[in-house]
């Protein structure tokens, strides 16, 4: 297995949903034309709080300094574990469970905080610059170490340094946040850059005012509604997470969509904003996920993380993280 | 943004005349010859000779991003489309739906999870496997193999799971592919290996290429590279793929699949097409974004390199096919060679043949060959028998002269210019002036005169320079007491230079009456009166010009000259002087004119005669060493000689002699003419010089023998070798030969004969003088016997049996040849493969009539191995 390190220095940041018209024309310019930045790596994510961006340095440059625009102090690096071009068994789950035993619990067991970003394409594992030789320490035992510059890639070496960092202590992880799903379900997708501009303008719609317009009919978040949608465009590809309300909207044959029209729902964790510097939470998620083989998306954001499981599964989720969580307290 | 969609072009594997332009919607067109009778309104030219008519249009397919042509006769216009959406779609253009095509028209293929479709491929030789390519996607396949026969599958979709697509005819719908490729990445580009139909070569976003072998998915060869964007097999060489990544192109060679052969000169845009021409064996054509040419690789003359070293050559060009118009794309006609459609963005349409390269090549021959596709042209002179002389190229008369033997006549020299045909001015007085220079020297050896011997090849220039003790007289028309006023100069070294033009043959006395003898004999009428009234012998000038007129085929006129001239006065203001000296220049013959220019010209100003240069040089000079002064004639003749030196006249050779600027004067008439045949003979006569050192010369000569080998004129080459190594002794070659024992290793030649270095080490062997005497069977050193022939079964050594086959008389008739042919006979000789031999005469004899070795149940087949066997010498004596 090989871990590509990006080349991309990312800044997480979060615009308060009243202060949204301020930044518009930058976020426009990130999301519908890519040709007028250099900007590499943007994603927005909505969540019923605030919005978050995470973007490269040269993206970060479009959004004006705001008193709504509050910013993560760290830069981070992006993570991507690729399987070497080799052809692995057929039957692998997908998503964060995949990576869940060989990344994120080595990292949680060294205290590394994680910020992970799932994508229609892969899933992107973020993690501050100035932890980097801890990460490559960690992980160099289990996967090539390539690290991306100017576009080539090249083996990274591991620092060696192995003194003064602490032994790794492994207890069980208990899930220590409050969990909660909405009721909505979720469709990852994608759709083909030549016509995004045909539905940007429906993009638009979507991204800056839900607010206002109720088009599911009065339906509020007290009956387990939830206000999520995430568009990200990486290297020339484009990812959304969105309801499935959301997607029919759009016009046939324009999103990506998976044969079998799964659907996904959510799982919410935290019930106070979880900060950077907590780490093992998805740890806490995608352990016991992976253990019983279940998919899932993991899409962390500037106050709270979401898990994304497969709609007939959500019931053996829900019951395996609580029953992590009883008897963790 | 707005249009995304550049037109890109297909043609139809099976018919030449079809292809399809796909952008947005697929266009069928026929091409076919521009104003034949079918053309209809419709029709769009593509250029003076073709247009193409629209044939059908297939707008069903929206969002695609690839096409590919079925490979198959049957069904004849069937098209895989690959959409944004990952789906692969089968379509069909303009056909009457037979009942196999209908089947399989609107079958879709789609992916477990949809992305962008970005290649497909169709399998050459199971043409139901339909290969594609996908953009990544994290939890699905990126190549998905396809059997387009497949039915559609039950399990794969459940109904209420198919909320999603959109699609009601689910029947047509196939989802489950036949195999899956290349997890966690994307794939850019493919393409099946037509060594091996179940290997498919893939270049994915991760910078890889990588070969699967369907049969064992699990296994694969792969390199990293950037080269990763459209693959393709060159299909005239199954192991050469090229592929590309942003300006650079990659060849491979699939049997050493580390790293590139080569990459190609990086463009500074990014290429949108690689292909090779299916018509022309290595020739590859790139196109670059918003270009209006199109770059063509020529690698038809890269050997596969055996080592890394090895950087093969390239022949790069490009074309514009449209001189206005960016390419959008473009596509080799299947079979029409060299010929190519482009398309540009707004789907104008261009048919264009690229031009093949021409090489030409001259043979040695005077014949011309010249190659521009698949066209061989040879033009050969016209050899009609009219044609002169001096319109012959330098090379037919080159091969003329040296079948005439040309050069070789070293007794007398001047008969040189005979044998190269007797017509060239220049060449007769080149030869003329080597034999005086000759006939002079060997005079002064005669007395024991060396210390003069070493100017005589120096030419008049340096003997005129010496001159010293000059003396003036001022001597009487002969038959009459008048004193002339012109003043005559004698000297020793300008009595040699007369002598070397040819006005007096030998000794201090000045007679030229010999001289005029033998240009009266010639019918030289003129000069030979000039000769005598420079001579200062009017009345034998008169005598001259009388014999002239009354000789056969005379000129009558000359008698008006004799008349004229009779009437000479030395009185400066005469009549007689005025009307010569004004009438002079009507006169056609330069001999005459300048007769009267000395005679009415100053004394000491001879302008009119030293520059009147219809007169050859020999004569200028000769007169110019009588009535020239001491610093007026170095000066006349260093002019003269850089005159001689810039035009490459070889008459100027009398000047220079063979020294350096003799060399100067011959580069400049080899750089005119070509004719390193005399330069290289001129300069041989040299001998004891430096100018042989000269790599001039030395680039003469080798060329004149290279010349001679490339005629086949291999016996001319020797004898010109020997000429060579007569007059110049350091040309000898080394010995090239050498036999040296099986046992001892030591060299046979050596170790018995009393000069180490000789050469012709096998005379030893068998006939040096009588055939008995000197019998070596056995290598001298250790004494283990010699091997033996294959043929007579005699130890090597032994000579050679009388030749079976000649006749007794032809053996008397040539003895000499005889004799040198004998030598040869016994030389040694072996074949270099299965080193069987003998005895070189007995083989001769053998493989005239066999090809196969003589050893019994040896199949060599020595002949033909031996490409030179076969040629025969063109000048075969």
């Amino acid at each position: 297995m090989e871990l590509h390190i990006l080349e991309h220095s990312l800044k997480v940041a979060s615009i308060a949903k009243e202060g949204i018209q301020i930044c518009t024309h930058g976020l426009i310019k990130l999301a519908f034309l890519p040709s007028k930045t250099r900007c590499k790596f943007f994603s927005l994510t909505e969540t019923p709080e605030d919005y978050t961006i995470i973007v490269d340095e040269d993206g970060f440059k479009e959004l004006p300094e705001s008193e709504y625009l509050s910013v993560a102090d760290a830069t981070w690096l992006a993570l991507n574990v690729v399987s070497g071009g080799g052809n692995a068994a057929s039957s692998q789950p997908i998503g964060v469970t995949k990576i869940a035993k060989s990344v994120i619990a080595p990292l949680a067991d060294h205290n590394i905080s994680v910020f992970m970003l799932s994508t229609y394409q892969t899933d992107f594992i973020l993690v501050r610059e100035r932890d980097l030789p801890m990460v490559m320490h960690t992980l160099s035992s289990e996967f090539t170490l390539l690290r991306v510059v100017n576009g080539e890639t090249v083996a990274a070496n591991s620092t060696g340094v192995t003194n003064g960092f602490v032994k790794p202590k492994l207890v069980p992880r208990p899930v220590i946040h409050p969990l909660s799903s909405p009721s909505n379900m979720f469709c990852v997708t994608s759709l083909d850059p030549d016509t995004l501009p045909s539905v940007a303008t429906l993009l638009m719609d979507v991204m800056f005012y839900s607010g206002g317009a109720k088009e599911t009919g009065g339906q509020s978040e007290d009956s387990g509604h939830i206000r999520f949608f995430s568009f990200s465009l990486i290297e020339g590809y484009i990812s959304l997470v969105m309801d499935e309300q959301t997607t029919r909207r759009f016009p046939n044959n324009v999103l990506f969509t998976s044969a079998s029209g799964e659907l996904w729902k959510m799982v919410r964790i935290g019930g106070q904003p979880l900060g950077f510097d907590e780490c093992g939470i998805v740890a806490q998620i995608s352990e016991p996920l992976a253990t019983a083989d279940i998919p899932a998306y993991y899409i962390s954001t500037f106050k709270f993380d979401h898990a994304l499981v497969p709609e007939e599964n959500i019931q053996s989720v829900i019951g395996a993280l609580r029953t992590n969580e009883s008897t963790g307290q | 943004m707005s249009s995304g969609y550049k037109p890109d072009i297909l043609w139809s594997p099976h018919h030449a005349d079809r292809y399809v332009i796909c952008d947005t919607e697929l266009s069928l067109y026929r091409i076919g010859p521009a104003g034949s009778p079918e053309t209809k309104a419709g029709t769009l030219p593509l250029s003076e000779e073709t247009a193409a008519t629209l044939l059908a249009i297939n707008s069903d397919t929206p969002y695609m991003k690839c096409v590919a042509w079925y490979p198959k006769h049957e069904p004849e216009c069937l098209l895989a489309v690959g959409q944004a959406n990952g789906r692969v779609v089968l379509t069909s253009l303009g056909q009457s739906h037979n009942s196999k095509c209908k089947e399989l028209v609107g079958k879709e293929f789609v992916p477990k999870h949809a992305r962008q479709c970005n290649t497909l491929a169709w399998n050459p030789v199971d043409s139901n496997w339909l290969a594609a390519g996908l953009d990544k996607h994290r939890a699905d396949f990126s190549v998905l193999i396809w059997d387009i026969s497949s039915k559609f599958s039950p399990e794969s979709v459940p109904a209420e799971k198919a909320r999603l697509s959109g699609d009601v005819d689910s029947g047509l719908l196939v989802t489950k592919p036949l195999y899956e490729l290349g997890q966690n990445d994307a794939c850019l580009s493919l393409c099946w290996l037509p060594r091996d139909h179940q290997k498919l070569l893939l270049a994915g976003m991760h910078r890889n290429l990588a070969i699967f072998d369907l049969r064992n998915t699990s296994q694969k060869t792969f390199v990293n590279t950037k080269a990763i964007q459209g693959v393709t097999v060159d299909p005239h060489f199954p192991d050469r793929v090229a592929s590309f990544f942003e300006g650079q192109v990659a060849i491979w060679d699939l049997r050493k699949f580390e790293k590139p052969v080569f990459t190609l000169t990086e463009q500074p845009k990014p290429l949108t097409k690689v292909a090779w021409c299916p018509t022309r064996m290595g020739l590859l054509a790139t196109l670059t974004r918003d270009s209006n040419i199109i770059r063509l690789y020529d690698m038809q003359h890269t050997p596969m390199p055996f080592g890394d070293e090895v950087e093969p050559t390239i022949i790069e060009r490009s074309v514009q096919p449209c001189s206005e118009s960016i390419i959008s794309s473009f596509a080799w006609h299947p079979s029409a060679q060299n010929r190519m459609v482009v398309v540009s963005p707004n789907r104008v349409m261009n048919d264009f043949t690229v031009f093949e390269r021409i090489s030409l090549a001259w043979s040695s021959t005077t014949s011309l060959m010249w190659a521009c596709g698949r066209h061989l042209y040879e033009c050969t002179e016209d050899g009609g028998q009219g044609a002169a002389a001096a319109d012959k190229d330098i090379a037919t008369k080159m091969r003329e002269r040296a079948q005439s033997h040309y050069g070789h006549d070293t007794v007398q020299v001047w008969r040189n210019h005979v044998l190269a045909g007797g017509d060239d001015p220049q060449l007769r007085s080149l030869w003329y002036t080597l034999h005086f220079m000759k006939q002079y020297t060997e005079n002064l050896e005669q007395k024991q005169q060396s210390n003069k011997q070493s100017l005589i090849y120096s030419g008049i220039k340096n003997i005129v320079k010496s001159s010293s003790g000059t003396t003036e007289t001022r001597r009487c028309w002969s038959g009459s007491d008048r004193q002339t006023d012109v003043p005559r100069y004698h000297s020793e070294e300008r009595s040699l230079a007369l002598q070397l033009c040819g006005w007096i043959s030998r000794g201090p006395d000045i007679d030229v009456e010999p001289f005029l003898k033998s240009l009266e004999q010639e019918g030289e009428w003129e000069r030979a009166a000039a000769v005598a009234l420079f001579n200062l012998d009017i009345r034998r000038a008169i005598q001259i010009l009388n014999k002239g007129a009354s000789a056969e085929k005379g000129d009558l006129n000359l008698n008006v000259v004799a008349m004229a001239l009779s009437g000479y006065t030395d009185e400066k203001n005469s009549l007689w002087r005025e009307m010569c000296s004004s009438l002079r220049l009507q006169l056609k013959k330069a001999h005459l004119c300048i007769m009267f220019a000395f005679l009415t010209s100053e004394p000491g100003a001879f302008d009119a005669v030293l520059y009147e240069s219809r007169v050859a040089v020999r004569d200028r000079v000769a007169f110019a060493c009588m009535f020239l002064n001491d610093t007026q004639l170095p000066r006349y003749i260093d002019k003269l000689t850089y005159e001689m030196k810039e035009a490459g006249n070889l008459e100027g050779i009398l000047l220079t002699g063979l020294t350096k600027d003799g060399v100067d004067l011959m580069e400049s008439y080899v750089d005119r003419t070509g004719d390193v045949q005399t330069a290289s003979f001129c300069m041989l006569k040299g001998s004891p010089g430096e100018v042989l050192k000269d790599p001039r010369v030395q680039c003469w000569i080798e060329n004149y023998r290279n010349l001679l080998d490339a005629w086949r004129f291999w016996h001319k080459r020797a004898e010109f070798d020997i000429h060579r190594s007569k007059l110049d002794p350091s040309s000898k070659p080394l010995p090239q030969v050498f036999v040296s024992c099986n046992f001892c290793g030591k060299s046979i030649s050596y170790s018995c004969s009393a000069i180490p270095h000789q050469g012709r080490g096998f005379s030893q062997y068998g006939v040096s003088g009588s055939p008995t005497k000197s019998k070596v069977t056995s290598c001298p050193g250790c004494r283990k016997p010699l091997p033996r022939c294959a043929l007579c079964l005699m130890n090597m050594g032994t000579p050679v049996s009388s030749c079976p086959g000649t006749g007794k008389a032809d053996e008397k008739a040539d003895l000499t040849r005889d004799k040198k042919l004998a030598q040869f006979n016994n030389w040694f000789t072996w074949c270099h493969n299965c080193r069987h031999g003998g005895h070189a005469g007995h083989m001769l004899s053998w493989f005239r009539d066999h090809s196969e070795c003589p050893v019994s149940a040896c199949t060599c087949k020595c002949m033909q191995l031996d490409t030179t066997g076969n040629l025969v010498p063109s000048d075969s004596a």
